[in-house]
C-alpha cells in the first residue's frame, strides 16, 4: 500500500481511459468512479490521496461531492482538483471556493495533468 | 355656468354660438349694432332738441300775442279815459291823443289778427267793427264840441260811446283771456313735451345701456363657454382620460378647435391602445425571450460540455500516442499523427471563439473582476507564443512600464484579447517584428500590439472587428484562423468599459491598440 491512490471521479469512458492510460506506466494507484455518489462512497472506503473531480456529472454534480467530502472529517484533507468543461470565467473562483485544491479546464493535456498530478503526489 | 345653460340667456349664448360665421364676423357685428344704438340715441335726442326749440319759439308767440291784447287792452283803457278827460275838458287835443291811442289800438289788433286763427279773428273783426263805431261816435262827438254843442246830444253820444266802449272792452277781455288760456294750454303742452321726451331719452339710454351689455355678455359668453369646457377637455386628456368627446354648439373657431380636439382625443385613445396592445405584446414577448435565453444559455453550458468532452479524447490520445505512452511512434505516423493534433487544437480554438461569442451575444457572459498585474498578462501572452515567433522567425518584444500600478478588471479576458491580436500579429507577419507594449494614459491602459505584416487596406480596416471578417478567403486559406477572435477582442474590451482600433497601411504593417480603464468599475447589474 505504499503506491499513492488517485481517484478519478468521471462519467465520461475514454477520459478514464486517458488517465488510466497515462497513470498505467506512472508508480500511482488508480481508482475510478462514474458519478458523485459512487465518487463520495469509494473516497470514504479507499481514502486516496489526491482526487480528479469532473464537475458535469450525472445525479451528482462534481462541486455538490466535493462539499460532501470536505464536510466528512475522513475525506476533508484530501487535495481535490477540479476538472470542467464550462471553461466559463468565474468558474475557477468556484471552484476554489468550493474548496478546490486545482483546477483544469478541458480539454487538458495528459502532459499538464500529470504535471499536476506529480505537484500533488511527489514521487515516492 | 349650467345655471347660465339652462335660462333663457343661455339659449341666446347658445343661439350665438351656433351662428355659423367667424368670431370676427360676431365681434364686429357686435360693436355695430352698439354703435348702431349710440348714434339711434344721439339722433333721438337731436330731434327732441329741435321739437323743444320749436315749442318755445310757439310759447314765444304765445306770449308776444297776450302782450299784444294787453297792450290793446291797456291802449283801449287809454282812449277811454281820454275820451271821459275829452268831455270834460272839451279840449280838441285830447282828441288828437283818442286817435293816437286808436291808432296804437288798431296797430296792435292789425298784428294780432295777423297771428290769430279764425275763431280770434272772428272776435277781432267784432272788436273792430265796435271800435269802428266807436270811433264814428267819437267823430260826432268831436264834432259836437268843435260846435259847442254840449248837451243833450253829447250825453246821448256818451251814452253810445260808453255801451260801444263797454262792448269793446268787454271782447277784449274775451280775447285777452282767450289768448292767455291759449298760452297755458301751451305751455301744458310744452311741459308735458318736455317729459315726454326726458323719459324717452332715458328710456333709450337705459334700453342702449342694456342691450350694449347683453350683447357684450351674450358673445362673450358664446366664446367663454366653448373655452371653459375646453380646459376641462383638455384637463381630461392630459389626466389620461382619452376617446372622450367635447360638445360645444358654436360653428366658428372654436367649433373647429372643439372638431380637432375630438379628433386628437380620439387619435390619442387609438395610439393609446395600440400602446397598450403592443406593451402586452412586448411583455409576452420579453417573457418568451427570457425562456429562449435560458434555453440557450442551458443549450451552449451543454454544447460547450458535450463538444469539450470528445476533444479530450482526441487530444489526450494523441498526444499521448506522440510522447511515446504508447511505444516508439513509427516516424511515418508521426506527421499525420501531429496533423490530427494541430486540427484538432484549430477545431477546438474554433469551438471556444463560437460558444463566447454566442455567450457574449445571449448576454451570459460574465466578468470576473479582480486585481491583476498588468506585465502578468503581457508575460502570459509572451510565452504562450514565443514557439510560433520562433518557428517564424520573428522577433516577438514587449515593453511594459516598471511602474504600472495594479490594475482591476477580467485577466483572463485580457489575456484573451492580447492574445487574439498578438496571434493575428504573428499569423500575418512573414518576416520583422512583432512588438507589445502597454501604457498608461490618465486612468486608461493602453495595449498596443503593431507588427510589420502584410497590413489592412483602409477601406478594409473599419470591416475587421465583424464576425468572421479576414479581409479575403485566400488569407484565410494561407494563415489560418477562425476570423472572430477580433470580433471577440471588440467585445470583451467594450465589456470591460474600453475601446479597440487599428491603424495600418498595405505592406507595411498593422498597429492594433485597445484601452481598457486601469481599475475596471463593476457592471450594473
Amino acid at each position: 500500500m505504499s503506491e499513492p491512490t488517485v481517484l478519478y471521479v468521471e462519467d465520461n469512458e475514454y477520459n478514464r481511459k486517458i488517465v488510466r492510460q497515462l497513470l498505467s506506466r506512472s508508480p500511482y494507484r488508480l481508482i475510478e468512479a462514474v458519478d458523485g455518489e459512487t465518487g463520495i462512497e469509494l473516497a470514504q472506503q479507499q481514502l486516496p490521496d489526491l482526487i480528479l473531480m469532473d464537475v458535469q456529472l450525472p445525479r451528482m454534480s462534481g462541486l455538490d461531492a466535493m462539499q460532501v467530502l470536505k464536510a466528512d472529517t475522513r475525506t476533508s484533507h484530501i487535495p481535490i482538483i477540479v476538472i470542467t468543461s464550462y471553461a466559463l470565467s468565474g468558474d475557477r473562483e468556484k471552484a476554489m471556493k468550493a474548496g478546490a485544491s486545482g483546477y483544469l479546464a478541458k480539454p487538458y493535456s495528459p502532459r499538464e495533468l500529470l504535471a499536476l498530478i506529480r505537484q500533488y503526489l511527489p514521487m515516492p | 355656468m349650467q345655471v347660465l345653460s339652462r335660462s333663457a340667456l343661455g339659449w341666446l349664448v347658445s343661439g350665438v354660438a351656433r351662428i355659423r360665421a367667424s368670431v370676427h364676423t360676431k365681434l364686429l357685428f357686435a360693436f355695430l349694432i352698439i354703435t348702431l344704438l349710440f348714434i339711434t340715441m344721439a339722433v333721438v335726442s337731436l330731434l327732441m332738441l329741435v321739437n323743444a326749440t320749436q315749442q318755445t319759439r310757439l310759447l314765444d308767440q304765445a306770449h308776444e300775442r297776450v302782450s299784444w291784447a294787453q297792450q290793446s287792452q291797456y291802449a283801449l283803457a287809454r282812449q277811454m279815459h281820454f275820451t271821459a278827460s275829452a268831455l270834460l275838458s272839451k279840449d280838441e287835443a285830447a282828441i288828437e291823443r283818442i286817435l293816437r291811442e286808436n291808432n296804437r289800438f288798431n296797430e296792435t289788433l292789425a298784428k294780432l289778427e295777423a297771428a290769430e286763427g279764425a275763431e280770434q279773428r272772428l272776435l277781432i273783426d267784432q272788436i273792430r267793427s265796435s271800435q269802428d263805431d266807436a270811433m264814428g261816435v267819437m267823430a260826432d262827438m268831436a264834432n259836437a264840441i268843435r260846435d259847442g254843442k254840449i248837451g243833450d246830444i253829447t250825453g246821448e253820444l256818451m251814452q253810445r260811446e260808453e255801451r260801444l266802449d263797454d262792448q269793446i272792452a268787454t271782447r277784449m277781455g274775451l280775447l285777452v283771456q282767450a289768448e292767455q288760456s291759449r298760452m297755458a294750454r301751451l305751455r301744458a303742452g310744452v311741459d308735458a313735451a318736455n317729459r315726454r321726451s326726458l323719459i324717452l331719452t332715458t328710456a333709450f339710454a337705459v334700453s342702449a345701456v342694456l342691450l350694449a351689455w347683453l350683447c357684450g355678455f351674450v358673445i362673450s359668453w358664446s366664446f367663454i363657454l366653448p373655452v371653459r369646457q375646453a380646459e376641462v377637455f383638455l384637463g381630461d386628456v392630459a389626466a389620461g382620460n382619452f376617446g372622450r368627446n367635447i360638445e360645444v354648439p358654436n360653428r366658428d373657431e372654436f367649433g373647429a378647435l372643439a372638431d380637432q380636439m375630438n379628433h386628437m382625443s380620439h387619435e390619442l385613445q387609438r395610439f393609446d391602445e395600440a400602446q397598450h396592445r403592443a406593451a402586452a405584446d412586448l411583455t409576452r414577448l420579453n417573457e418568451q425571450l427570457a425562456l429562449a435565453s435560458k434555453a440557450k444559455s442551458e443549450f451552449l453550458a451543454n454544447m460547450s460540455h458535450e463538444l469539450r468532452t470528445p476533444m479530450n479524447a482526441i487530444l489526450g490520445f494523441s498526444e499521448m500516442m506522440l510522447d511515446g505512452l504508447y511505444g516508439e511512434v513509427p516516424a511515418e505516423f508521426k506527421e499525420p499523427l501531429s496533423d490530427v493534433q494541430l486540427n484538432g487544437r484549430q477545431l477546438l480554438r474554433l469551438i471556444n471563439d463560437v460558444l463566447d461569442l454566442s455567450k457574449i451575444e445571449a448576454g451570459r457572459m460574465e466578468l470576473a473582476l479582480d486585481e491583476y498585474s498588468v506585465s502578468d498578462v503581457v508575460n502570459t501572452v509572451r510565452t504562450s507564443l514565443r514557439s510560433i515567433a520562433a518557428e517564424k522567425g520573428l522577433q516577438f518584444t514587449a515593453h511594459v512600464p516598471d511602474d504600472l500600478p495594479v490594475a482591476y478588471g477580467d485577466s483572463g479576458r485580457l489575456t484573451q484579447c492580447l492574445m487574439n491580436l498578438a496571434g493575428n500579429a504573428l499569423k500575418f507577419t512573414r518576416k520583422g517584428h512583432v512588438d507589445i507594449a502597454v501604457e498608461l494614459a490618465a486612468d486608461q491602459l493602453i495595449y498596443r500590439v503593431s507588427d510589420t505584416g502584410i497590413g489592412i487596406a483602409r477601406e478594409e480596416l473599419t470591416n475587421v472587428f465583424g464576425a468572421f471578417r479576414q479581409v479575403d478567403t485566400t488569407i484565410t486559406r494561407e494563415f489560418g484562423g477562425t476570423g472572430l477572435g477580433l470580433s471577440i477582442a471588440k467585445k470583451f474590451v467594450e465589456m470591460l468599459g474600453g475601446r479597440i482600433w487599428a491603424e495600418s497601411e498595405v505592406g507595411k504593417g498593422s498597429t492594433f491598440s485597445f484601452s481598457v480603464p486601469l481599475r475596471v468599475s463593476e457592471p450594473k447589474p
